[in-house]
This record gives C-alpha cells, sequence and structure tokens, in this order.
C-alpha cells in the first residue's frame, strides 16, 4: 500500500504534466492546420504602376509566388461599355495587379510590417491584405495555444517541485542503503540505483498513460468540441510525432530533477 | 599506510577530540586503538575513510591526502578500504550474498569472478549454509561474520573495524578476532582495529595506540 502512494505520488503529477502537455501539442496541431489551410488560399494584392521586380521575403516572411494578373482579362471584363480608343488608353494607364503567396500566414503585426516595407517599393500604388476575416479566427486560436502553453508551464512547474519532493522521500527512504554503498566507495549515481529504477517505470508509466489519455480525447473529441469548430479539427489526426514527445518529455523532466537533487547531495 | 601529522579532528569546529596526532601506521601492522568510551576513538576511524572532515594537520591513507580530498578521490581511497562497523550496517534488502558481492560490483568485478569469491568467503566464515538468507534471519554474530567477508571480499589494503566485537558474546568475538587476526597474518592487510576490550591471546604482534583527553599515544 505505501509502495503504491509512493509510486502515485510520483506518478500524478506526471500524469497530469504530460496530459497538459498533449493538450497544449493538439492545439498546436489544430492551429498549424489551420494555418495551413489558410495560407493556401490566402494572399496580398498589390497594386502597382511599372511591373514588379521579384520580392524574396516580407517581414521575415519567405514569399511563395508573386503571381500577376492578366491585364488582358481586366480589360476584357469591362471592354463592352467601352470605345476603342478608351480601350487603348485603359491599356497604357493600366497599372500591374499581383497577388503575393507567403510561406507562412502572419500576425497583425507583421502584416503591418509587410505593408510598411511593400510602400518602401516606390512604384506600388496600393496594398490590399484581406486579413480581417482569417486574422480574427487565428488570433483566437493563436491565442487559446498561448494560454494553454501558459497553463503548462504552471503545471510543469508543480510538477517538478511535486517531482523531487517525491524523490527526496526516496532518497531519505534509501538513505542507509545509499550511505553504505558509498561507504564501500560507490558513488551516488551508483548507490541511486534503486530510485533510478522507479523514476524510469514511473515515467515510463506515465507515458503510456497520458499517450491512452490523447488518444481517448482525439477519438471522442467530436463529443468534446462544438461542430462549428470542428471545421478547424483535421479529419485525420496523426498524433505518432506528439507521443513520441510526451514519451521523451516524460524521460527527461523526472531525470533532470533527479540529476538537480543528485548534484545537490552531491554538494552537500 | 596511514600517516598523522598533527592530526585534529572536532565536530562542527567545537571542541577538539582529537588534537595534534602523530603516528604511522605502516603496512601489514595490526594495530589496536583504545580508550575509554566517548575518547574520540570512533571519530579517528571515521577519518580514515573520509567521513569527517580534517580540522587541522595532515592525513594520509595509502597516499590519499585526506585534506585535499575530492568526491571521486575518496571514492578510490574508499574502494581500496574493508569496513566493518559494530552495527554491521548490510543493507537489509540484500540477501548475505549480495551484500558480500556489493564491493566487488563497485570494483566491477565479472559476475562469476564475484560468485566464486561469494562462495569462499561465505565458507570462510562458516556461514554456507545461510545462503540465500537475508541479515535479519541472522544471529548478530552471523551478521558481523558477513560484514567481516564483504569487508575481506575485494582484497583491500586496510581494514578499518569499528568495535567489531561491541555487541558479541564471547564465541561470536573469538571468531571475529580469528578472521581478523587470518586476513593480517594470511593476507597481509593492514587491520586498525577500534576497541576497548582488547582479547588477551591474540598472538599475533600488534601495536595499541590510546586516546586519553583528545590526546593520542602509544601504549605498551
Amino acid at each position: 500500500m505505501k509502495l503504491l502512494k509512493s509510486f502515485f505520488s510520483f506518478t500524478f503529477p506526471l500524469i497530469v504534466m504530460l496530459f497538459m502537455f498533449s493538450i497544449y501539442l493538439l492545439v498546436t496541431k489544430v492551429v498549424d492546420n489551420y494555418k495551413e489551410n489558410i495560407i493556401n488560399d490566402y494572399a496580398i494584392v498589390v497594386i502597382a504602376n511599372t511591373p514588379l521586380s521579384s520580392i524574396s521575403t516580407l517581414a521575415g516572411i519567405k514569399v511563395k509566388d508573386i503571381e500577376p494578373l492578366s491585364r488582358e482579362k481586366i480589360i476584357k471584363n469591362v471592354q463592352q461599355n467601352l470605345s476603342d480608343s478608351s480601350i487603348d488608353l485603359l491599356q497604357k494607364k493600366l497599372p500591374y495587379f499581383y497577388k503575393i503567396y507567403l510561406d507562412d500566414f502572419p500576425t497583425s503585426l507583421k502584416l503591418e510590417q509587410i505593408r510598411k516595407e511593400l510602400m518602401t517599393i516606390s512604384n506600388i500604388k496600393k496594398i490590399e491584405t484581406f486579413s480581417n476575416d482569417h486574422n480574427k479566427l487565428y488570433s483566437l486560436l493563436i491565442l487559446v495555444q498561448n494560454i494553454i502553453f501558459i497553463l503548462f508551464g504552471a503545471v510543469l512547474l508543480l510538477s517538478v517541485l511535486l517531482l523531487s519532493k517525491q524523490i527526496k522521500i526516496w532518497f531519505f527512504e534509501h538513505n542507509e542503503r545509499i550511505t553504505i554503498i558509498q561507504l564501500h566507495g560507490g558513488s551516488l549515481l551508483y548507490s541511486s540505483k534503486p530510485i533510478i529504477k522507479i523514476i524510469l517505470g514511473s515515467a515510463f508509466f506515465s507515458s503510456v498513460l497520458s499517450s491512452i489519455m490523447l488518444f481517448i480525447v482525439i477519438s471522442n473529441i467530436h463529443r468534446i468540441i462544438e461542430p462549428e469548430i470542428m471545421t478547424l479539427i483535421p479529419t485525420v489526426l496523426s498524433m505518432e510525432m506528439e507521443i513520441f514527445k510526451i514519451f521523451i518529455l516524460s524521460i527527461i523532466i523526472p531525470s533532470i530533477t533527479f540529476f538537480g537533487l543528485l548534484v545537490k547531495y552531491k554538494l552537500k | 599506510m596511514i600517516l598523522a601529522k598533527n592530526l585534529t579532528l572536532s565536530y562542527d569546529n567545537k571542541k577538539n577530540i582529537i588534537e595534534d596526532a602523530n603516528f604511522l601506521i605502516k603496512e601489514r601492522e595490526f594495530i589496536f586503538i583504545s580508550g575509554s568510551s566517548g575518547s574520540g576513538k570512533s571519530t579517528m576511524l571515521k577519518s580514515f575513510y573520509g567521513d569527517l572532515p580534517i580540522k587541522k594537520g595532515n592525513l594520509f591513507v595509502n597516499k590519499h591526502d585526506l585534506v585535499k580530498k575530492d568526491y571521486s578521490k575518496l571514492l578510490t581511497l574508499r574502494k581500496d578500504l574493508g569496513i566493518v562497523f559494530q552495527d554491521y550496517k548490510l543493507i537489509q534488502e540484500y540477501t548475505i550474498e549480495e551484500n558480500i558481492m556489493l564491493p566487488l560490483k563497485v570494483h566491477n568485478y565479472a559476475d562469476d569472478v564475484s560468485k566464486a569469491q561469494v562462495k569462499k568467503l561465505l565458507k570462510h566464515v562458516k556461514l554456507s549454509h545461510k545462503v540465500g538468507a537475508y541479515p535479519a534471519e541472522l544471529s548478530g554474530g552471523e551478521q558481523q561474520r558477513v560484514a567481516v567477508a564483504r569487508a575481506l571480499a575485494h582484497n583491500p589494503s586496510i581494514i578499518l573495524a569499528d568495535e567489531p566485537t561491541g555487541n558479541l558474546d564471547d564465541y561470536s568475538s573469538d571468531m571475529i578476532w580469528t578472521l581478523l587476526k587470518n586476513a593480517n597474518e594470511h593476507l597481509g592487510i593492514t587491520i586498525v582495529v577500534v576497541t576497548h576490550r582488547i582479547p588477551t591471546d591474540m598472538g599475533i604482534k600488534y601495536r595499541r595506540f590510546n586516546i586519553e583527553e583528545g590526546v593520542v599515544y602509544e601504549a605498551s
């Protein structure tokens, strides 16, 4: 019973932390997916007096493509109501239209920066970013992602405190054995082998349980979130990499906590 | 070899327990350290295996300077020592074989070598019939024999024993003295024993240091 209690004192904060992390990963995945979708549709329209020279980056974002809009097509759309001389004049005076596709979806701040950068190019007359509709939802998603990240940070801090407390208890419980081994020339690391085994076992158990919990959340996501938001969720949520990240974190956090305490004991 | 020059020891820099001690313990010697209770016998022995910082002076154990010791050097020194305690200090969760094997594991001996050595030592301390037993299943005398076997396991150059017979009856005490005597005579191990009860019929040459009010002197 005591053993079970001490095991869960360690695994519980670890599971909560890992679950929080997996939720963060899930939200990140949704945001990335949304970003990928909108970036394919999204373009900045630029009107210039003369043909535009190539632009490689805007506000640090790589320009994917600059697509000129056909001037003939524009003229064709309006030529029915115009005389030949007016069409000739239009051909001479009509500015050049371009669609600029970016590699990444810009935030409002970046958009403002892009606008300023484009305005420095002398032949550009007008810029249309069409960002309002996309931006509202995108900003909201980023906000949710940031809130979850902050929550994860807080949970991580609390978990590390609880983990270190439990490891200290284990050090205390194994104190006699550790002392005897050290008296025989065994290092602190060697004498702490039983604690390392418990930590690794608990970490593995926690990562498996957190992955199962994440799997349950993904499988039942349509029950958890509103149907309108369901459109944001990719139809296939592949989480292999995320599960790997959870596993790595489940090993790293307890290990760092353990080695931190080990250094502390060694200095003592 | 243990060399002390003006060795002064104290707990937490308070009153000196050992003051300005000067002595040399040569290889293969059998040494008794005696004195009344609280005279500082065990304190001095602790300093030999680096469990107590040195306040003043110098102490060399097997050429290891215990004043300048760091953690890794301390472990290296301890690997070359065998220590026997009054309260045995056996790991209760380990069987007696695992306890004896401990210094061999620290020395990274191969498993088969360790097992053979443990078997030999169990026979030597007359505990072959107790294979697989845990310390709690043994009497005090048997536990101390396991502790002596553990101290001998890696063939150390020095065995430090702190009141090894303090809790034992006469029969068990005699066995422990015989084991330590044999280790000195036949294996050439330097033995330093802290005791307030030196056996009358040791049958080997030994030296005795006495501690009185912090002063260490060689008694005749």
